[in-house]
Formats: C-alpha cells, sequence, structure tokens
C-alpha cells in the first residue's frame, strides 16, 4: 500500500492538527504559542520540534497523516494561491527533490 | 419510488476554484467544457435533489473514529468551511438540504446492516463545494452530501463500496417520495495529497480507469481497479475513485468521458463523466 500507510492513527498530532483546522482561536494560537499548545494536545518532544522545525519529511516517517502535511504547512504559511510555487509547496521540494523531480520530468512542465 | 435521472462523476481539486488559472489555457478550456456539460445535462433531468458522494479529507471527524460513510441530514448546507474558504477563493454558500431523503437513508442503511453516519451540521471542504460552484452555482437544487473515507487505513475496498451503492439503489427505489434523483461523485483522479508525491499525477492510470469506465463492465473494473493499484497511483487521493465506483452501482452501460486532462499546475489528474443508463 501506498503512503497513507504510515499513518500512526494514535500520534497526537494527528488530533490537534483536526481541532486547529476548525477554531479560529487555536488557529491564532498556532501563530503566537506552538509551543504551549503542542503541550496541551500531548505532543511529544520529537513531534513538537519536527513541527517546530516544519520538517515535512520527518513529520511523514513519524506518523502524521499526509494530508494534514499539506495542512501544517498551510498553517504556517497560508492557504491562499496554494499553487505549486507557493511556499507550502516550496517546502515539499526541499523534503522531497527526487520524487519532484520525477513528477515534473514525467508532465513536461513546471508551473 | 424515487428515481435516478442523472449520474455523473468529476474532479474536485482545490485548483479549479483557488487557482484555476494557472493550469494551461487548453485544460482550462477543457475543464469549463465539461463542467458546462454536465450542468447541461443535470438541468435536462430535472432533479429534485442532488445525492453527492465524496471523501472528507479528515474534516468532520477525528482520526481516532473515522467512519466509512456519512449523510448529511441538515435542512441546509452552508460551506465551505471557514479554514477553506480562502484556499478555494470561493464565497460561502448555502444549498438547502433534504433531511427526509437523508434520514430515509440512514435508517433504512441500518435496517440493511450498513452503518451510516449522520452529521446535521456537516463541514465542507473541496470534496462537496467545488463540484457545487460549478454545477449548481446558485444552490437551486437541494443536496444530501454523503462523504466517504478515501485516505485513512483502512480505506474500504472497491467492492464493499460498490456493495453499498446497490443497496443504496434499493433503499432510492423503496423510498415513499418520487423524487427525481441526481447522482454525483466527487474526487480523483490520480493524486497524492499532502505525500511524497504531491505534484505526481499518473496520467496512464487515469486513461486506464477512464477506459475501463467508457467500456461499462463492472466485474472487469472492480477486478483490476484495486486499492493497491489505486494506491500506486497516488496514495490517500486516487482512492477518491471509490466515490466513482459508489455511483457505478447506481448506473449500466458505458460512460462518456466529457475530459480529461493530467493537470499538474492542480496537482491532480482531472476528468470528468456521465453515465446515460441508470439502474432501474
Amino acid at each position: 500500500m501506498g503512503n497513507v500507510e504510515r499513518c500512526d492513527k494514535t500520534l497526537p498530532l494527528n488530533e490537534m492538527i483536526f481541532y486547529v483546522r476548525r477554531d479560529a482561536a487555536l488557529r491564532e494560537r498556532w501563530k503566537t504559542d506552538l509551543e504551549g499548545l503542542a503541550r496541551e494536545f500531548g505532543l511529544s518532544r520529537e513531534e513538537h520540534e519536527a513541527l517546530r522545525d516544519k520538517d515535512i519529511r520527518r513529520l511523514n516517517d513519524m506518523g502524521v497523516h499526509q494530508y494534514y502535511l499539506s495542512q501544517i504547512l498551510r498553517l504556517f504559511y497560508g492557504a491562499a494561491f496554494n499553487t505549486n510555487a507557493h511556499p507550502a509547496l516550496d517546502a515539499y521540494k526541499r523534503a522531497y527533490p527526487e520524487e519532484t523531480a520525477r513528477a515534473m520530468a514525467a508532465a513536461g512542465q513546471v508551473r | 419510488m424515487a428515481r435516478i435521472v442523472a449520474a455523473m462523476a468529476a474532479t474536485h481539486s482545490p485548483g479549479l476554484t483557488g487557482w484555476f488559472e494557472r493550469a494551461p489555457l487548453d485544460q482550462q478550456t477543457l475543464a469549463l467544457g465539461a463542467f458546462k456539460e454536465m450542468q447541461r445535462r443535470l438541468e435536462l433531468a430535472r432533479p429534485d435533489v442532488v445525492i453527492a458522494f465524496s471523501n472528507d479529507h479528515l474534516l468532520n471527524w477525528p482520526i481516532n473514529n473515522i467512519p466509512d460513510f456519512t449523510v448529511g441530514i441538515g435542512e441546509e448546507h452552508v460551506g465551505p468551511a471557514d479554514w477553506f474558504d480562502e484556499w478555494l477563493a470561493l464565497d460561502k454558500y448555502r444549498i438547502p438540504g433534504h433531511p427526509a431523503l437523508a434520514r430515509y437513508i440512514v435508517n433504512e442503511g441500518a435496517r440493511r446492516r450498513l452503518h451510516f453516519a449522520y452529521l446535521r451540521d456537516m463541514q465542507f471542504d473541496d470534496g462537496i463545494s467545488v463540484p457545487m460552484h460549478y454545477l449548481n452555482p446558485e444552490g437551486r437544487i437541494p443536496l444530501v452530501p454523503v462523504t466517504l473515507n478515501c485516505t485513512v487505513p483502512p480505506i474500504p475496498a472497491p467492492e464493499h463500496v460498490y456493495h453499498v451503492g446497490t443497496l443504496l439503489r434499493d433503499i432510492l427505489r423503496a423510498y415513499p417520495g418520487d423524487e427525481r434523483i441526481a447522482v454525483l461523485a466527487s474526487g480523483g483522479l490520480s493524486h497524492e495529497p499532502g505525500g511524497p508525491r504531491y505534484f505526481w499525477v499518473d496520467e496512464a492510470f487515469d486513461r486506464w480507469f477512464l477506459d475501463l469506465l467508457a467500456q461499462g463492465d463492472h466485474a472487469r473494473l472492480l477486478r483490476e481497479c484495486t486499492l493497491e493499484r489505486m494506491e500506486a497511483a497516488g496514495s490517500g487521493g486516487t482512492c477518491e475513485l471509490l466515490a466513482w465506483i459508489l455511483v457505478l452501482a447506481l448506473t449500466t452501460g458505458p460512460a462518456d468521458i466529457l475530459a480529461y486532462m493530467p493537470a499538474v499546475a492542480w496537482r491532480c489528474g482531472t476528468g470528468m463523466v456521465a453515465w446515460n443508463d441508470l439502474a432501474a
């Protein structure tokens, strides 16, 4: 099976994103007090550090659901006009250069 | 006895509204043309209600307890959810629900040993918002949204989802009302949202899948289009084709392929189909 099979459904971070995303006050705290938020949701030190570092590859390996990785990046970098040139997508290109190069070569276009 | 009067399927990638103009012009033209053709067919069918099937992208249920199927039973549906309106570049919309039909589906499902979770206040992301924007922009057709788990393991198997489609066909047939029902599958084709292959579109898979629909051989499609095959073509996203497979059970015969675009700019194999022959 594919990458979603890496998901650790019991990881506190996978619970936390669900609630942050639907609550404007928590989204605000994401910007001002990520560490406090992480503590309240019971994240491990490892989870919090990978999150703080926006380390997509590490978070994925840790078992954060891949869909939430894209949400995490949008929480950090903003959600509007989420094109392939958006900083959130640039973070992906840095985390997965080989996969990205293969995808772009197959498509024959970089936009 | 309600009657199915239209069946179609389309991709719902957020790029279709959020950054539409970043795709090559020919893809934009194809997409708009296909949505227009779907809208034309929908109007011709004069549905009283549309049942729309889509992946719930971890929006409505926390990850500790994700149902396979969820029915929105509210009097009115309002979207997109706040977190998504900027991403989708969409204004808020309001679409009347059809609580009588929605609640009937939940309860009759249970009597057939099928679990439909339900929500009175369902939240909406791209899955329902994008097709409603293009096909039901004024919210004139009442909506019953049904979400599927296409992304959190265990993802339901295609043959189970198809079976749920056949049960739903029986449920609609037994409904004590003469509603004309349109069914709409939303999602797919190949994509891996948030995964290492985020930019990957598997054009060969997409064309193969669409060809299976054009042939209309359900047994062969179920035999060959396994979860593993879909996951290989883009993990956690391509499985949204489960919504198409559910709707397939409400049709017979070949689908018309209205358009296909390997749209890397929208990070999604993008396609639209409509069926002509509907299950009695």
